[in-house]
This record gives structure tokens, sequence and C-alpha cells, in this order.
């Protein structure tokens, strides 16, 4: 493992911004930390670098210790959240500053400074000043000033926060590219599931300063090890219900099966993907599959999103949501439609009740 | 609609034109009474004579003008206030550039606390505070007598350009360290954190970011610093002793002990006029820096 993070911890006073973090990444390998708003990926991500330093834990970078090692001894390429570009240097100088930093002659400064200018998309705006650049333009001079180095490892503080939806999507792959052909040790911090499952070899989920769960994207979402986690990375309805003596659960009149049981009579979290609940008019009799879990219930509500229907089904006195992918046919539920819901048991997700906060 | 509407703006602008030239009106009237019709005088009396008991001339004449410039004698006062206000100025900033940048990098009571205390000083008036250097520094002041406790001979610490110099100094620092703190606005310690991330050690981020970008600050501090320094007169009075002439003392010696008025007069134009220089000079430099 190339960059190791031993049970770190950050206090101040009473607030504890992290506590008992640990993760580790191999050389090359992109990382996610993943979280709500102030649940400490920012605080995590500047005790790496060593702008602040750890309570107590340890950093372990290829092996060295590296927790008391000053920042500009570390080599980690670093892009904050709100960019820090230097407001008296031009565009060019802000990227060329670590560089020079790093003793490398004009010549080459020159050279590498206008091609990390191209490969963000700005070679044009060299002898702006950054005020003088939108916020996503910012954004971007800070990631090239950050990648122009070829840290040992690069930080990414929530980097494409700032843009539109397309060069969103475009930004992402140019790192992902970017970091797998200079084969980049990073971690990519974002509040966004959607970004770090599209990129990140695996994924730190946060809260409230503890991990909550590390894996891959795949790992994450589909066995989430927590409710928080669950509902995290993607839409989700929970509904509360106890298990059955015969290892289902009970849910109204009818009974919904899982993968894993749980003891009789106790109370559970039951949680499954709107998109993966199909929906069937209640007289069609399609052929039950093994493991299927079939409910009947109420069209209530339908919501037109474009690229999915959202339907709001009320079954045994909940709601539950449901999500199909729209098709031109148009054969869509109308509300007050008798319809069943039908689910593979391994798309239940279970958690002891307690777990939910 | 439409030119009824143009109408409303063009009138509603004239009325906010109208509000802002009421609210600049007392300071106006103020700035008139108290500053330019005095100056207007002083320029005015600057072309008349003394009589030998020290009343004016009635006639206009260019004579003191003529004396004044062509005396070298006033030249090399001119060369000294100039030469001992940047030098006070230089000393006060390297001073206190330290000092604001430490009070500006705390945050909470601590700050206040710091704030407060770099300018408590002004709550006690310069000549108090002068006196205080001159029991110090006098030659039966606290310094000397530490020096000769020790076993040397203590060099004259008053009476002469240094003492000046330090007093001076100690005046015009809360000055200094006000402005240095009001022009420390765009010094965001995370452009610092940047800095080190790519490999800056303090003492680059200092010389490549927090110089260059409180370089309003300081040359605000500077200009207020040297102005203050070259018009002040009790404090180089005090602690010159008589041995160093300098612009405003001579004034006040020319208008209060000599009674030759026009001379003062002359004077007062002619320092104005260093003033002017400064005020250029750092309308030039702010521009360059920004
Ligand atoms: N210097 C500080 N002093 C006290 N509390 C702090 C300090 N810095 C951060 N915190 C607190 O630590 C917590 C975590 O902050 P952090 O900036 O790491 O969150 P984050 O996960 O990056 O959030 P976001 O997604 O909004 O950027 C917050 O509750 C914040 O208020
Ligand atoms: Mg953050």
């Amino acid at each position: 493992m190339y960059l190791k993070v031993e049970s770190l911890e950050k206090r101040y006073g009473h607030l504890v911004p992290v506590s008992g973090l640990s993760f580790s990444l191999g050389q090359g390998e992109l990382l996610g930390l993943l979280g709500p708003s102030g649940c400490g990926k920012t605080t995590t991500l500047r005790m790496i670098s060593g702008l602040i330093h750890a309570t107590s834990g340890k950093i372990i970078v290829g092996g060295h210790d590296v927790t008391h090692l000053p920042t500009y001894r570390r080599n980690m390429g670093v892009m904050f959240q709100s960019y820090a570009l230097f407001p008296h240097m031009t565009i060019a100088e802000n990227v060329a500053f670590g560089l020079e930093m790093r003793k490398l002659s004009k010549a080459d400064i020159a050279q590498r400074v206008s091609s990390a200018l191209s490969m963000v998309r700005l070679p044009a705006l060299g002898n702006r000043k950054p005020l003088q650049l939108s916020g996503g333009q910012q954004q971007r001079v800070a990631l090239a000033r950050a990648l122009v180095i070829e840290p040992d490892i690069l930080l990414l503080d929530e980097p494409l926060s700032n843009l539109d939806a397309k060069l969103r999507d475009e930004m992402r792959n140019e790192i992902r590219e970017i970091q797998q052909r200079l084969r980049m040790t990073t971690v990519f911090v974002t509040h966004d599931q959607t970004e770090a499952m599209a990129i990140c070899d695996r994924i730190v989920v946060m809260n409230r300063g503890k991990l909550e769960q590390i894996g891959t994207p795949h790992e994450i979402y589909e066995r989430p090890s927590t409710p928080m986690v669950a509902d995290f990375v993607g839409r989700i309805n929970r509904i509360r219900c106890r298990w059955r003596d015969d290892g289902a659960i009970a849910f109204g009149h009818t009974a919904i099966g899982a993968v894993s049981t749980g003891p009789a009579g106790s109370e559970v979290l039951v949680m499954v993907r709107p998109h993966r609940i199909e929906l069937r008019s209640a007289g069609a009799k399609a052929g039950r599959a093994e493991g299927e879990n079939t409910i009947p219930g109420t069209v209530r509500q339908v919501t037109y999103i474009g690229d999915s229907l959202q339907y709001a089904v009320e079954s045994e006195g909940e709601k539950i949501m449901v999500e199909q992918a729209t098709t031109s046919a148009g054969d869509t539920y109308k509300p007050g439609d008798a319809v069943t819901l039908n689910w593979r048991a391994r798309d239940t997700l279970t958690f002891a009740a307690e777990a939910d906060v | 609609m439409k030119d009824s509407a143009a109408v409303d703006q063009s009138n509603s602008s004239r009325r906010a034109a109208g509000v802002v030239f009421g609210l600049l009106l007392p300071i106006l009237i103020v700035n008139i009474i108290a500053f330019v019709v005095p100056v207007l005088n002083l320029a005015a009396m600057s072309f008349r004579s003394a009589t030998a008991i020290g009343s004016l001339d009635e006639a206009l004449t260019l004579s003191t003008w003529q004396s004044l410039l062509g005396d070298t004698f006033y030249w090399s006062i001119l060369w000294r206030t100039v030469w001992m206000g940047a030098l006070i100025t230089a000393v006060t900033l390297l001073l206190s550039y330290p000092l604001a940048l430490f009070v500006s990098r705390r945050s909470g009571w601590v700050k206040t606390v710091l704030v407060v205390a770099c300018i408590s000083p002004l709550l006690i008036s310069a000549v108090v505070r002068t006196y205080g250097w001159m029991v110090i520094l006098g030659n039966q002041g606290f310094l000397p007598a530490l020096i000769r406790a020790s076993g040397f001979t203590p060099p004259r610490l008053i009476n002469n350009e240094f003492g000046v110099l330090v007093g001076m100094t100690e005046i015009l620092m809360p000055y200094m360290i006000l402005s240095l703190l009001s022009g420390f606005g765009r010094l965001d310690p995370i452009l610092d954190q940047a800095a080190e991330t790519l490999g800056a050690r303090p003492l680059t981020v200092l010389r490549r970011i927090v110089l260059p970008l409180s370089l309003p600050g300081i040359l605000l501090g500077c200009l207020l610093c040297f102005v203050l320094a070259v018009s002040s007169f009790i404090t180089p009075k005090m602690l010159a002793g008589g041995r160093v002439s300098l612009l405003a003392t001579e004034i006040y010696d020319q208008a209060i002990v000599t009674l030759n008025w026009p001379l003062a007069a002359c004077l007062s134009v002619f320092i104005l006029f260093v003033f002017g220089a400064a005020l250029l000079a750092y309308g030039q430099l702010s521009k360059i820096v920004d």
C-alpha cells in the first residue's frame, strides 16, 4: 500500500471533525472520499497534505512516516475547494509556481505550463489574472497547478463542483485518464456519489468524522454496510418491519423475502432501490420467478422527469417509490391503478433497526 | 410609457446625485473653512516680507522666496527632512510588519486584544510618550545608566538624529500597523498553504506570496508615516535638543521664535511640495502594484 492513514484523529476543543479514520491506497489508485457536507472530508485531506496537524494517528507514504513532515517536503499536489489561486500572478505564473520551486529550466517550465493548460482546456488564458476568469475556469487552473508538478500523491477537494454538467463529465473522465496515464495515487473528495462511482477504484464513505464503509463502487452500492451508506449513494425506500419466524419479513398481510434473516419478532429496516422494483398491472399473471417479491399496491402519484417515471405507490399503508425508465411506447400507470410491485429478494437490503439513525 | 420610464430614471438618478451632494456638503464646508482658506492665506503670506519688528509689509514681494531658494541652509534642511522621514518610515515598517502579520493571523478575542494593544499607545499624547523617551535615553536616563553599570561608556542617545529616529518610530508604529492590517485584506492564509503544497518553504512563501499581496498596505502605511514624520515637530524638537533642524521645527522657530511669518509661510508651502511629491510617488507605485 502506497498511502496509509492509520487511526487519524483531529480535535478542535470539544469538536472532533475526524476520528479513528484508517484506510490505504495502492500506488496509482484513485480513492474517493465521499460523504455529506461537514463530515470531515476536507479536514482529512488537509491532514494528509500536512496543512493541519493530526491530533493523533499516522500518515505513511511509500513506507515512510510523513506525519510530522512539513507540507513543502511532501510533494503532494493539492487542489483546494476554494481554488486558492494566487491573485497577483497570471494563470501561467500560477501554474509555473510549483515548477519554479523545483528549479526547472525556463524553457522546460514554459513547455510544461502550456501543456498543462491545454490539458484542462484553457490554452489561451495564460496571461489573464485569476479574477478575470469564471469560477469553472479558475477551478481548472487550480487542477492544472496541482497536476503539473507530477506529485507523488494528488489530493483533490471537490475539483468539479463548479462546472456545468457537460464539462463536469468531460473533466471527470479527463482527470481519470490523466491519473491513470501518470499512475498518480489520488484521493478525490466529493459529495456527489455519481462522480465517485464513475471514476474511483474504491470509495471511502464518511459520516460525522468516521469511516462508514470502504469498498469498490459496486460493493458500496450493492452491499452497503449501513443504512447511511445505502441512503447516501442513491435513492432508496426505507420501511420498518419485523422478522417473521419463517425467515421472511412481515409486511402488512404479505411478506418480503430477503437474502439474510434475523431473529423472529425483532425490528428490521428494509431498504429497496426504486429502480430495482418493477410495476405490473394487478391482474397480469406474470410467471412469478423464484425468490421474487410480489406486493400489491395502488399508484398514488406519477412524476415524469424525462428519462424516468417516478411512481409513488401505496402498499400496506406505506409509501414506496418506484422508478422506471420511460419508453416511447408510453404504456404508463395512472394514479388509482391497482398494481403489483416486484423485485428480487437479493435486492432487499436489511439492516438491524438500531443501525438506523 | 417608455418615455415616462426614462424620465423617471433620470429623475431618480438626479435625486441620488442630490443626496450624495447633500451628504458631502458639511465636510466640504468644513474643509474649505479649515483647510483650503488657511492654505491659500499661507501661500499669500509667503509673498510678503517681514519688518524687523515682526509685522508684515503690505507690498507683495518675491524676496522671501528668493532668500529661501538661494540659501543652501534651507536646501540642506529639506534634504535632512526627507532623509530622516524616509529612514523613520523604513524602520517603522521593518518593526511593524512582522507584528501586523502576526496579529492578522490570529483570530477571535486574541486578535482583538492584540489589535487594541497595538493601537493603545495612541491613547497617550505624543508629548508624554516623548518625555518617556527622554527619561529612557537622556544622559542620566535609564539606558545610559544600564550601559554605565555594565562598564561601558554610553554613546549619546538623545539630542541627535538617533534620538529623533527612536522617538518618531515608536510614535508612528500604531499608524503603520493599522495601515498594514487594513491592507492585508487579500492575504488569505490559504494562499500560503497552496504555495506550501507546491513546495515553497516558509521564506519563499513570504517573498513570493505574502509580501507582494501586502504591498498595498505597505505603500499606504509608508505614505502615512512619511507625511506624519515630515510634519511632526514636537517629538523632533524635544529629542533633537535644537541640534537637528528639520523643516517642521524650522517653521516653528521662524513663526514662534523669530516671528518671521513670511519665511515660515514659505517653508510651509515648501513642505507641501514634499507631500505632493510623496502623494505622486504613492499614486504611481500603487498603480504598478495593481
Ligand atoms: N479550524 C476549525 N475549527 C473548528 N472546527 C472546524 C475547523 N475546521 C473544520 N471544522 C469543523 O469540522 C467539521 C468538518 O469540516 P470539513 O471542512 O472537513 O467538512 P467537509 O466534509 O469538507 O464538508 P464540505 O463537503 O462542506 O466541504 C465541520 O463541522 C467544521 O465546522
Ligand atoms: Mg470540504
